[in-house]
């Protein structure tokens, strides 16, 4: 092990995320790949899906040991339909890392729920190498005390016609930082896309901190593309009226942060997967309102 | 008997309540009128405890209750209700889920149980039911993509399922054509009791046409110029404020 072969906040992906200093302690073995967290990862997971196949697949990312890292190539051939959710939760350092191609006509939907830990990174690298394809890449990031959590993905239009809907949602606590880096591009040739990217995060307490770092790269002339970043404390006109009706100010924090964070979970997921995301949003705020 | 005395109210650095009193009996419907910047939603937002408006002297009691050393929670389960000029959006929570949170909540205040899930959702239909609100609204997320006539109607119906004795409205007819205006009235009306004492602050006489006061009051420069009877709206709607306005 050499930690100088990590990437420290002089790297520009990783500048918001020093995982040269987060494992400064800690052993670790770099095999094989085409970046840090494929390599960490010592190789790569597949899942191919066949043409028109239907999946829902859950990772679970939760870093029992001091280094935990995990690498996946995802093929999303014609027409079919993915469906991934990662579940980060622990204390030490997680990576996770997915290539993602989807193909003509196929849609890929993404879900992150992610608590952060000493330094917690979901990076997704999404190709759109087919016409039609549409991507739903969502994420909640939830950053208690001493929590780092970042989400950090590109999506690339190789070709046209292809759909992008992205909408993250946040809350970091005092001490506690959240991260957004998201690209998208579309290529020269890849006109008719239509690209929409949102991230919204709410500083808990002085001493929070969010980082986000939206980008889109648009090469071609003929496309619909949107974006939107905010970045602020709790709406304290919506606590006022809470608390007007009679809800104690600590359960109107946690109703409110509780419906911001809720509309990132897509639609017409498993209901099992369902409740299971919003069964952790829910016991996450209860821990920090006990 | 909801009861102001010698309020002043300091809101932005400037004391916009200079000594005001009030007094509300139990039943009783009073009208408080002032021309813009007289300060009436401050005293709103005041009495129901917003931060940032701070009383720095005067008393404010609701059935012999002081409320100004309440948070506003507190006040609300001592049955004070604002229903809000302008109310607030809140994307992600359900009307359901907010009123089973306030109900509760006040209901634990107040020492008592929670309400079970079937029962609050029994009482809800039937309240909605009661104003002629469509029960589809229940599922919606609060105030948002609400009309400003649909925006004033969820309060009346919030005000229907809390059950406060004393409630504000704020500038109720803000934003709402006439026919809007006339339906949210009747909702009002519907929630008139002889417990329930109300204050409707209002800029125009055209409201009064549609919930009749006991009282009016009118508010100039921080204290209640004048009190009489419904024929003062009218006088005021002849012959403008600048009367109250000279003499204060």
């Amino acid at each position: 092990m050499n930690a100088a072969e990590l990437p420290n906040r002089r790297v520009e992906a990783w500048r918001y995320s020093d995982l040269r200093a987060a494992v400064a302690e800690t052993p670790f073995a770099l095999g094989k790949g085409r970046d840090v967290i494929e390599r960490l990862a010592q190789g790569l997971d597949r899942v191919e899906l066949a043409a028109g196949e239907h999946r829902t697949v859950v990772e679970q990312l939760v870093q029992s040991s001091p280094l935990h890292a995990q690498a996946v190539e995802y093929v999303a051939a014609e027409r079919s339909d993915l469906t991934r959710v990662v579940i980060q939760s622990g204390e030490g350092v997680a990576l996770s890392r997915a290539r993602v191609r989807v193909d003509a006509g196929a849609r890929f939907r993404q879900f992150v729920l992610a608590e952060g830990g000493k330094l917690a990174r979901i990076e997704t690298d999404v190709s759109v190498e087919g016409e039609g394809a549409s991507v739903e890449l969502n994420g909640v990031y939830m950053s208690g005390p001493g929590c780092h959590a970042d989400l950090t993905s590109v999506v690339e239009h190789k070709v046209g016609g292809g759909v992008t809907r992205q909408l993250i949602k946040g809350v970091a606590a005092k001490r506690g930082r959240g991260v957004f880096q998201g690209k998208i591009v579309v290529a020269p040739q890849a006109q008719k896309t239509d690209a929409r990217q949102y991230h919204h995060g709410i500083l808990l307490e002085d001493g929070a901190e969010i980082f986000a770092k939206p980008e889109l790269m648009i090469h071609a002339d003929d496309v619909q593309c949107a974006h939107g970043n905010t970045a602020g404390g709790l709406d304290e006109r919506a606590l006022f009226y809470m608390r007007s009706r009679g809800v104690p100010e600590a359960e109107a924090r946690a109703l409110l942060i509780e419906a911001f964070l809720l509309e990132a979970i897509p639609a017409g997921l498993d209901p099992a997967v369902h409740d299971e995301l919003t069964g952790r949003i829910g016991a996450w705020l209860r821990e920090r309102h006990a | 008997m909801f009861d102001v005395k010698n309020l002043h109210v300091t809101a932005g650095g400037a004391e916009s309540s200079r000594g005001l009193s009030l007094g509300v009996p139990a039943g009783e419907t009073h009208a408080l009128m002032g021309p813009k910047g007289s300060g009436k939603s401050t005293l709103a937002y005041a009495l129901s405890g917003r931060d940032g408006y701070d009383v720095t002297k005067g008393s404010a009691a609701l059935n012999g209750e002081d409320l100004l050393a309440l948070a506003p929670e507190e006040r609300a389960a001592k049955g004070l209700f604002l229903s809000f000029q302008h109310p607030v959006e809140i994307p992600g929570l359900s009307v359901i889920g907010f009123l089973k949170a306030a109900l509760n909540a006040q209901r634990k205040a107040r020492g008592l149980e929670p309400m079970p899930a079937p029962e609050l959702l029994k009482l809800m239909r039937a309240k909605a039911d009661a104003l002629k609100i469509d029960a589809d609204m229940l599922k919606r997320p609060i105030n948002v993509g609400f009309s400003g006539g649909e925006k004033k109607r969820f309060e009346a119906l919030q005000m229907a399922v809390l059950e406060p004795r004393f409630a504000i409205l704020d500038e109720t007819d803000s934003g709402l054509d006439i026919d809007a205006l006339r339906i949210v009235a009747e909702n009002v009306n519907a929630l008139r009791t002889p417990e329930r004492g109300m204050l409707v602050i209002t800029h125009y006489q055209r409201l009064l046409d549609y919930i009749k006061p006991d009282k009016v009051h009118v508010l100039a420069k921080g204290r209640i110029a004048a009190s009489g009877g419904p024929e003062l709206a009218l006088e005021l709607e002849r012959e403008g404020y600048d009367k109250y306005l000279r003499a204060a």
